[in-house]
């Protein structure tokens, strides 16, 4: 399950706009930054989210570091789903099955 | 055409009673790490057509998650759901509670109306080369419930 809401990740134009730019094939951070109006450090902090969501991937080559579509990603936008429905409906019964119910006869 | 992440499963209650945990006592059940904020102080979903349902954190700041599109206790509950994302990409959510019995109930989760985000993705696939293409059919599968 990724740490990050695939969702969320995928709100923002600029993540949008990242995950179009390596759809055209991998690239290092510097040519994504580039082609962005926003700062290098912002185009890391937007990785980094993707990346948490299962969105991207990196790989090392020498000193930089080349970021791809994770294919995988994908499965983790049904599996958070899941998740939270799963957490949620285990709560529920807890709260649902131990608080008193209404009297009837 | 989309298909809907569903969900369903028992408690051991009368339908009034868990139509009234799932809206008057959202708060109480809700995933607390699944909101906007992160430190939400109070989680609620209003009663009734309309009703809002948010997030509160400590320092008063208010997000809006969703809003009441069907009521009618005991037995059905749809509210548009957007939790941090804009309310024009709101999916929907459907909740029967079946009665099975007067002291059990069946509570069926339908999660739909991802359009919204296949609108994304198809102005992605426009501009596509190489990478959506092997992406998209997982994507779509995988945020509609399809196998």
């Amino acid at each position: 399950m990724p740490s990050a809401d695939p969702f969320d990740a995928l709100g923002d134009p600029n993540r949008r706009e990242i995950l179009r730019l390596l759809s055209e094939g991998d690239k290092p951070v510097h040519e994504i930054a580039s082609a962005l109006p926003i700062s290098r450090p912002a185009v890391s902090r937007h990785l980094r989210l993707l990346k948490d969501a299962g969105l991207v991937a990196e790989r090392a080559d020498g000193n930089r570091r080349i970021y791809h579509l994770e294919g995988g990603g994908v499965q983790a936008v049904r599996d958070y789903l899941e998740g939270i429905w799963g957490e949620a409906a285990a709560r529920f019964r807890l709260v649902a099955e131990n608080t008193a119910p209404p009297t009837r006869s | 055409m989309t298909s809907p992440l569903r969900l369903s499963f028992d408690v051991d209650c009368a339908p009034d009673h868990a139509f009234s945990v799932w809206t008057s006592k959202f708060g109480t059940w809700w995933p607390r790490d699944h909101t906007v904020s992160g430190d939400a102080t109070e989680i609620v979903l209003e009663a009734g057509p309309g009703g809002r349902i948010y997030e509160r954190t400590a320092a008063g700041t208010r997000h809006e998650w969703g809003e009441v599109t069907v009521w009618e206790p005991p037995r059905r509950l749809s509210y548009l759901w957007h939790i941090g994302r804009e309310r024009d990409t709101a999916t929907e959510v459907a909740i029967t509670f079946v009665d099975e019995g007067g002291t059990r109930t069946r509570v069926e989760i339908e999660h739909t109306g991802w359009e919204a985000l296949g609108d994304d993705a198809e102005a992605w696939r426009d501009k596509n080369r190489g990478g959506w293409d092997a992406l998209l059919p997982h994507f779509v599968a995988a945020v509609t419930g399809g196998s």
